[in-house]
């Protein structure tokens, strides 16, 4: 909900600034509050902060676990990704025990994590974003582009059937609109394959460091391929759809590609191993992470700075900022050298000791969220970079479209884009996409990033479905490798999670778990201001973004900036209560399509 | 409560400015009780019945023996070459 202030402010230059907040955002995972101040006169952002008022601390009863219950445990840090911390989690303990996955269950984790990427970000995307440019929403922000959407013709009519771009925004509105619907069955589609191979959905019941427990039989990877195919058919129709949606606003709205621009810094961890090459070795991880079949890498101002996992890994640091935490600079060092013999900082996650301390939030001075602000350190600037994620997909296609070194029959990656090649299904033959490198890290690019990376979700599961059935038909069915908790060790885990960089570091001390770190990304994308007074991600692109709603400040409801914090996917896990000041605490349950109709 | 003594003012203990009281479980508890086996210990996929794992242990080939304990060397595939994929 928004509230608007009743003071309003007068800034320095005469300019009448009003403070407006959305505190919770909606249809988000989690308790984010967003605090502007609005130019109206000019018709901008001045000033952004964001705040979470939740904590969580799995870092603090970690400690003492046993090590091998460390994924079941730290699955449950999200409602709706928590097989990727599943899976991260696993990455960091197969280097700590030295071990690593079978190929054929290298290849089962890969499929669950594809299907893991498809669903949450066609039922994200489809079902929540979209929400935000549907037909009923822009009939009530901007009167004036819906009038124009009913006059332009969609350019991919042909595939999706819709004629104009007001008929593609109808067939988005909630629960009535065509896509809308059938988002919604096809991520009951990409659940049951994500069940199929990770037996749970979404804290995996049958992953574990060294294997799984599914048994690879002909049928699991049929069943998983006859819903892919359905599934692609859906994604092929998807994209143009998108493409047509999102070209309108550029076209319709000129300088809406400054709505929640910001400098291009933009982080990936690298999805999808390779099962033939990754052993898990902290030695040998720059090799395996560039075989990762979407490609790690730090991208800053459009440049790839890096694709080594290794100097990924080194360049961690989290920063207290203004943050509720005390430091840790004088607790316990557990690492302060790499197996490599690199130094460790201090602020890496390895050494990070958590201090919680509750407290007033102080909007103006700070501190004012739970949340850290992880950056990376850049070692050929000396800087600390607030990077994001672009939602996930924004970075995970920019890094490995720069790369250059993804090559497989569906995905390929040219230096420049990433092209997708979709096989022929029910009802439509093959089709080729290609993602290009954009000119800006904006709310668009991020939201369009997405779609794309559908089909490149889709296109992987497809090699990997192939490459297990051929395995299989070979007469392999070892998926799991057994091992021994040494008695110490340290491990790190580099994913993606479906909304970008997930990183789980852990050491051991007498088989037990002396220090875990699960860095996700939302601490990276909702990062306060730091101790360098640098804005976190939410913050920097919301800062300065021009307003192209119709609405004044009496109807106002934010929707570019709304739609500029949906582009990131936020979330942060936990109950959502609504503060409407007073003390008063209002508690909406809601049942989606009861009564639908009446 | 553990032993947890609610009131008991040498059991609480401030870190940050949180009070905080006695740990259910101490952080030196055991991660594992000894003599309990261990499904992920080293040795164990050799002992399985059926799964015949290849040197490089990174892949392995099923026999009939792992879906029946009855007469199962009749029920191997006729040509060697030829995969065994047994349904479960």
């Amino acid at each position: 909900m928004s509230t608007v202030s009743e003071q309003d402010i007068q800034a320095g230059k005469g300019t009448r600034l009003v403070e407006m907040a959305w505190d919770p955002i909606t249809r988000i995972i989690g308790n984010l509050g967003i605090y502007t101040k609005i130019d109206f006169a000019n018709r901008k952002v001045v000033e952004c902060k964001s705040t979470s008022s939740m904590f969580r601390g799995y870092s603090v009863f970690m400690r003492g676990k046993d090590p091998r219950d460390a994924h079941f445990i730290t699955s449950r840090i999200c409602g709706i990704c928590g097989d990727n911390h599943a899976t991260c989690s696993v990455y960091a303990q197969n280097m700590a025990y030295g071990i690593k996955t079978p190929i054929l269950g290298e290849m089962i984790f890969n499929l669950g994590e594809a299907a893991e990427y498809m669903f949450d970000h066609a039922i994200f995307q489809d079902n929540l974003v979209f929400v935000d440019f549907c037909e009923r929403m822009v009939k009530e922000t901007n009167p004036g582009l819906l009038a124009r959407a009913e006059k332009t013709e969609a350019k991919h009519a042909d595939i999706h059937g819709y004629r104009t771009i007001a008929d593609i925004m109808r067939s988005l509105n909630p629960f009535q609109g065509a896509i809308y619907r059938e988002a919604l069955q096809m991520s009951r589609l990409t659940r049951e394959m994500f069940c199929l191979m990770e037996g749970r959905h979404v804290h995996p019941s049958t992953l574990y460091p060294g294997g799984v427990g599914t048994v690879p039989t002909p049928q699991l990877f049929t069943d998983y391929l006859v819903r892919l195919m359905k599934f692609i058919d859906f994604a092929k129709k998807l994209v143009p759809l998108n493409d047509d949606i999102f070209d309108f606003f550029y076209e319709a709205l000129p300088g809406y590609e400054m709505v929640g621009n910001r400098r291009i810094l933009l982080g990936c961890w690298g999805a999808f191993q390779n099962p033939e090459v990754v052993d898990y070795s902290y030695a040998r991880m720059t090799d395996w992470g560039r075989a990762m079949y979407v490609t790690p890498g730090v991208v800053v101002d459009g440049e790839l700075v890096t694709t080594d996992l290794t100097e990924i890994n080194l360049g961690i640091r989290i920063l207290l900022g203004n943050s509720y935490y005390e430091d840790w600079q004088n607790e316990e060092m557990f690492v302060s050298h790499d197996p490599l013999g690199n130094e460790v900082d201090k602020r890496h996650p390895w050494n990070q000791t958590t201090i919680p301390k509750p407290q007033k939030r102080n909007l103006p001075e700070g501190p004012y969220s739970w949340v850290m602000s992880p950056r990376w350190y850049n070692k050929r600037t000396g800087e600390f970079l607030p990077l994001d994620t672009g939602g996930g997909p924004l970075a995970r296609l920019w890094a490995t479209a720069l790369a250059g070194l993804v090559d497989t029959p569906y995905v390929k990656s040219t230096g420049k884009s990433v092209t997708i090649t979709l096989p022929r299904t029910a009802s439509s033959g093959e089709m080729q996409l290609e993602w290009k490198v954009p000119k800006w890290a904006n709310t668009i690019e991020r939201d369009r990033a997405r779609a794309y990376f559908i089909a490149y979700a889709a296109g992987m599961a497809m090699k990997f479905v192939e490459d297990a059935l051929k395995r299989l038909r070979g007469g392999d069915v070892r998926v799991f490798q057994d091992f021994d908790v040494p008695k110490e060790a340290i491990g790190c885990g580099f994913h993606e999670a479906v909304r970008g960089v997930l990183s789980h570091h852990l050491v051991i001390r007498d088989r037990k778990i002396a220090n875990y770190h699960p860095y996700p990304p939302t601490p990276w994308n909702a990062s306060p201001r730091d101790h360098m007074g640098q804005p976190g991600p939410y913050e920097d692109a919301v800062q300065g973004l021009p307003i192209f709603e119709e609405n004044g400040q009496e109807n106002f409801k934010g929707i570019d900036i709304m739609r500029t914090v949906r582009s990131f996917d936020p979330c942060l896990p936990c109950g959502v209560h609504m503060y409407v000041g007073d003390g008063k605490v209002i508690e909406q349950h809601h049942s989606p399509m009861l009564g639908f109709g009446k | 409560m553990f032993g947890f003594k609610r009131n008991g003012k040498s059991k609480e203990k401030v870190v940050a400015n949180v009070r905080v009281g006695k740990p259910q479980v101490k952080p030196t508890a055991s991660a594992h009780t000894a003599g309990v086996k261990r499904g992920n210990a080293r040795g164990n996929s050799e002992k399985e019945a059926g799964i015949k794992t290849a040197p490089d242990r990174l892949s392995a080939k099923a026999t009939a023996r792992r879906s029946t304990g009855i007469n199962a060397e009749a029920r191997n595939p006729i040509d060697p070459r030829m995969p065994n994929l047994p349904p479960a």
